[in-house]
């Protein structure tokens, strides 16, 4: 009988424990102070261990974008864990980005860790890092140091989200132009014995002699050009009139001098579409080009049929992969950065900008906000950034005798293979988590695909003969160096708040737009000027004020804030 | 058939009953049945009433993540918001109409297909036309707007190639391009996802029809038509009816994915629905508010036209559901 009360008074004493931390829980869910009220037993707890055993821990991250889980005995990832004790948990998106932060946000339900969205730090999802950083993460401080007024959230000055990309140390090597540009298929370059092309009517001018010539490619009929504007891959259509005046992609907006306008209703916007009203009477345009959705864009340029688009590399790479495993490297794509008349210096590449709405921050949630920091910063040294990007030494790659880092053509094929990457690679770490860019302090590249004697060798003899006609290294050099970017740069990434006036135009701007131009454009030639000036007579409905000034308001802020 | 004519006798002229006072007594010897009940309120309670509460969001500034207390009252803004808009009207335009065509549509050609396949005699076949045609109903509609997209394509979708084979037309149409077309595309889609879906229970009232009633009307000479028109469909008529009161209150859930799917720029003025504008302009935005005030909107125009339904119904001396 006695045992059987003690038992009893054990189990009460427990449900009375679990009542109170959940009590606890909840109250503190509300409250402002939670995240230092965590950062104290976080210390201790973080004390605790540093007896230089590793403890291990688990982390639950949601990841903004659909992936793929990497397998269980996944090679680096065990390596964190004996080495560092943490194990990922990694929820990714499945379906729409916008409804799951949606729920989220309406269930306060947040893992320990989360990608950067401006929607969760509107609803207070992420504790500031400031102090954690100061006093946890030498390696990040140092990391971020030249860009830590960058990264605090405008609105209210403190830093929540830790930038994946566009920090570089060292000597910036880039083989790569994942950026907007006119695209052109390399067969078309070589037909025409490599012509120098650099203005819109060049441009139109081989793709239509192209066409002539070539009525059929593979059986299917030839398509000149492609617009792709579907849901928010919508910059195909509206991007590129501020490209053509020589100016840097600053989204929605041209800056002059540090102030923003609009430029969807402006001269050279209107120059551009009449062009692509014409070209669209010539039949270069693609019927469909308004109509697709981006999979049956993708499936158009796999098979290798179109000739030209205006696109970010990034947007279809995998339809370049396509043509590349379809042993079609001629009609993979070169990017040219066109302008209105010769005069005019190309602005397409630019510089690489910190990436201010990615990287991962640490919720409100989090049980322990100073593990995750030291786990962060400790990934940070440059040992496991190698680990991490290049792999294991004489796995993954090798270093020759002048210390460069090489791999053999298997460890290439091997990187590549999506199988292989989900066993081999922490992949999401490696895409989402701080990293150094530019070279290690032993000069080489941080990523195998900027690793100069990388590409080279890499190189397919179709490829090396274009750049060879050219005098070029890589496909980057047909677009001229940038200058530095301006501090405010770029405008596009300037937060517009949500729920405020400026988004709401910003949005009805879009709607216009994917409205009335491809109704502009495809308009016979006698009326695309009608057409015009009714889609400027709709913007001139709407508070484009409002927009301006917001953004005008952020690149003083910007200027003010950022300036060292 | 006797009892649906003594149904309908009471439908037609309702006997007020004695009303019989709730005594303790009553509730005592009820109380096996009242305790069943209860998980089931509160399950009404919890998912039906509990989230009206959210209700009060829609007469807010509401920011995710503050309480209650802390929130901005703007009362009536949000709608304001949302009725002004140039654009409400049309959109609100495009959700009826897509609406009422999907329900008449689909009502249509879900009983025409109950009756013919009631004519067919093989087992066999019923079962194989059946299974086929309500197969597509676990498709999402991603997927279904994916294969629409393609079968309508300008380059090899199969409705212009079978088109120009039977010389109807010269040149392919680029259906997705034109408003006109675009509510019989969302229609067409549809019938072709939900057909044989909702077929099943037209065929299941059918199968609780007397035979008799067949039998007898064969002897009185009537052929297959006949039979159909005054046996099968009569039969049916009181499932018709039920089941076409309770689509009216869903008329303004037009669809939101085959809309935001197959929608573009060029039929934008046709294919924007009350949910794509809620998207856009709420929750895309952040505004959760106008959301929920574009939800509210939508419930009570429902609500409406579902009493205005049943009421027809009643005047009309049919089935009701309330």
């Amino acid at each position: 009988m006695g045992g059987n009360s003690k038992a009893r008074f054990k189990l009460s004493l427990i449900a009375l424990l679990a009542l109170s931390f959940t009590l606890s829980g909840c109250g503190g869910n509300n409250n402002k102070n939670t995240s230092e009220g965590k950062e104290n037993t976080a210390t201790q707890t973080a004390a605790a261990n540093a007896d230089g055993k590793v403890e291990p821990f688990e982390i639950s991250v949601f990841i903004g974008e659909a992936g793929q889980q990497p397998t269980p005995d996944n090679k680096i990832y065990k390596k964190i864990k004996d080495e560092l004790g943490a194990t990922f948990n990694y929820e990714y998106l499945a379906g729409d980005l916008n409804q799951k932060l949606g729920v989220m946000i309406a269930g306060q339900d947040y893992p320990d860790v989360m990608t950067g969205n401006t929607k969760l730090t509107a609803a207070g999802a992420y504790i500031p890092l400031e102090e954690l950083i100061e006093k946890h993460a030498p390696n990040l401080k140092a990391h971020y140091a030249d860009y830590w007024n960058m990264m605090k959230d405008p609105n209210d000055g403190h830093i929540y989200i830790l930038p994946n990309y566009g920090v570089y140390n060292g000597k910036v090597n880039s083989t790569y132009y994942s950026g907007p540009a006119f695209w052109i298929q390399k067969a078309i370059l070589k037909e025409f014995g490599y012509p120098k092309v650099k203005t819109l009517d060049e441009y139109f001018d081989l793709i239509a002699k192209y066409k002539e010539k070539y009525p059929t490619i593979d059986g299917s009929p030839t398509i000149g050009f492609e617009i792709l504007n579907n849901d928010w891959r919508n910059w195909g259509l509206f991007n590129a009139p501020q490209h053509l005046i020589g100016h840097p992609n600053d989204g929605g907006v041209v800056v002059n001098d540090g102030v923003a306008e609009i430029f969807a209703d402006k001269d050279y916007a209107k120059q551009y579409y009449q062009k692509l009203n014409e070209v669209n009477q010539l039949g270069l345009l693609d019927k469909e080009t308004f109509v697709q959705n981006y999979d049956q864009y993708m499936a158009k340029l796999s098979s290798g049929t179109v000739l030209g688009m205006f696109d970010q590399h990034w947007n279809f790479g995998a339809a370049e992969d396509s043509l590349k495993t379809q042993k079609k490297d001629e009609r993979t794509y070169v990017g040219l950065p066109l302008v209105f008349d010769t005069n005019t210096k190309d602005y397409y590449r630019d510089l690489p900008v910190l990436n201010l709405n990615n990287g991962f921050g640490i919720s409100v949630n989090a049980k322990d906000s100073v593990k995750i920091i030291k786990l962060l910063d400790a990934l940070m040294a440059e040992d496991w950034q190698k680990t991490l990007s290049w792999g294991i030494q004489g796995e993954d790659y090798e270093v020759n005798e002048k210390g460069r880092f090489i791999r053999t053509q298997e460890q290439r094929d091997n990187a590549v293979d999506s199988t292989w990457i989900l066993a081999n690679k922490a992949k999401t770490i490696v895409d989402f988590a701080p990293k150094i860019e530019g070279s290690y302090s032993d000069g080489n590249s941080t990523g195998a695909d900027s690793q100069i004697e990388e590409y080279q060798a890499g190189l397919k003899p179709y490829d090396k003969e274009i750049l060879d006609a050219y005098g070029y290294n890589s496909y980057v050099d047909f677009f001229s160096e940038p200058p530095a970017n301006p501090v405010y740069y770029p405008a596009w990434s300037i937060d517009l708040v949500e729920g405020s006036e400026a988004k709401v135009v910003n949005t009805k701007l879009n709607d216009l737009s994917t409205k009335f131009l491809p109704k502009a454009i495809l308009a016979e030639t006698a009326k695309f000027d009608s057409a015009w000036s009714e889609y400027v007579a709709q913007i001139g409905k709407v508070n484009v004020k409002a927009y301006e000034d917001k953004i005008n308001e952020q690149i003083k802020w910007r200027i003010d804030k950022w300036s060292k | 058939m006797d009892e649906t004519l003594a149904r309908k006798k009471v439908v037609r002229h309702p006997k007020k009953p004695k009303k019989q006072p709730i005594t303790w007594s009553i509730i005592k010897s009820q109380n096996q049945l009242i305790w069943m009940s209860v998980p089931l309120l509160f399950y009404i309670i919890l998912f039906a009433y509990v989230p009206v509460w959210g209700w009060t969001m829609a007469f807010q500034n509401y920011r995710p993540g503050r309480p209650f207390s802390e929130q901005k009252w703007v009362g009536f803004d949000q709608f304001k918001f949302l009725l002004t808009d140039d654009n409400f009207l049309r959109v609100f335009r495009n959700t009826l109409a897509m609406g009422l065509i999907n329900m008449i549509l689909g009502f249509v050609t879900a009983i025409v297909l109950a009756l013919l396949l009631n004519e067919i005699r093989k087992v066999f076949w019923k079962r194989t036309v059946q299974t086929i045609s309500y197969l597509p109903h676990f498709l999402s509609w991603i997927i279904v707007t994916g294969i629409v997209a393609t079968s309508l394509s300008i380059n090899d979708g199969i409705i212009n190639i079978v088109l120009m084979k039977l010389h109807l037309i010269r040149e392919p149409i680029l259906w997705l391009s034109e408003g006109k077309y675009f509510w019989g595309i969302v229609g067409a889609s549809h019938v072709w996802k939900e057909v044989g879906w909702n077929t099943i229970i037209y065929l299941a009232a059918i199968a609780s029809i007397d035979p008799a009633l067949y039998e007898a009307a064969e002897i009185d000479g009537a052929n297959r038509y006949k039979k159909m028109a005054f046996v099968t469909l009569p039969g049916i008529k009181a499932t018709i009816v039920i089941l076409l009161i309770m689509s009216v209150g869903h008329v303004l859930e037009a669809g939101f994915e085959v809309q935001y799917l197959l929608g573009n720029g060029l039929v934008v003025d046709w294919s924007e629905t009350i949910d794509i504008f809620v998207l856009k302009y709420g929750i895309a935005q952040g505004n959760y508010s106008l959301a929920t005030a574009g939800g509210i909107f939508k419930t009570v125009v429902s609500i409406t036209l579902l009493l205005l339904a049943n009421w027809t119904a009643k005047r009309l001396g049919e089935e009701r559901l309330l």
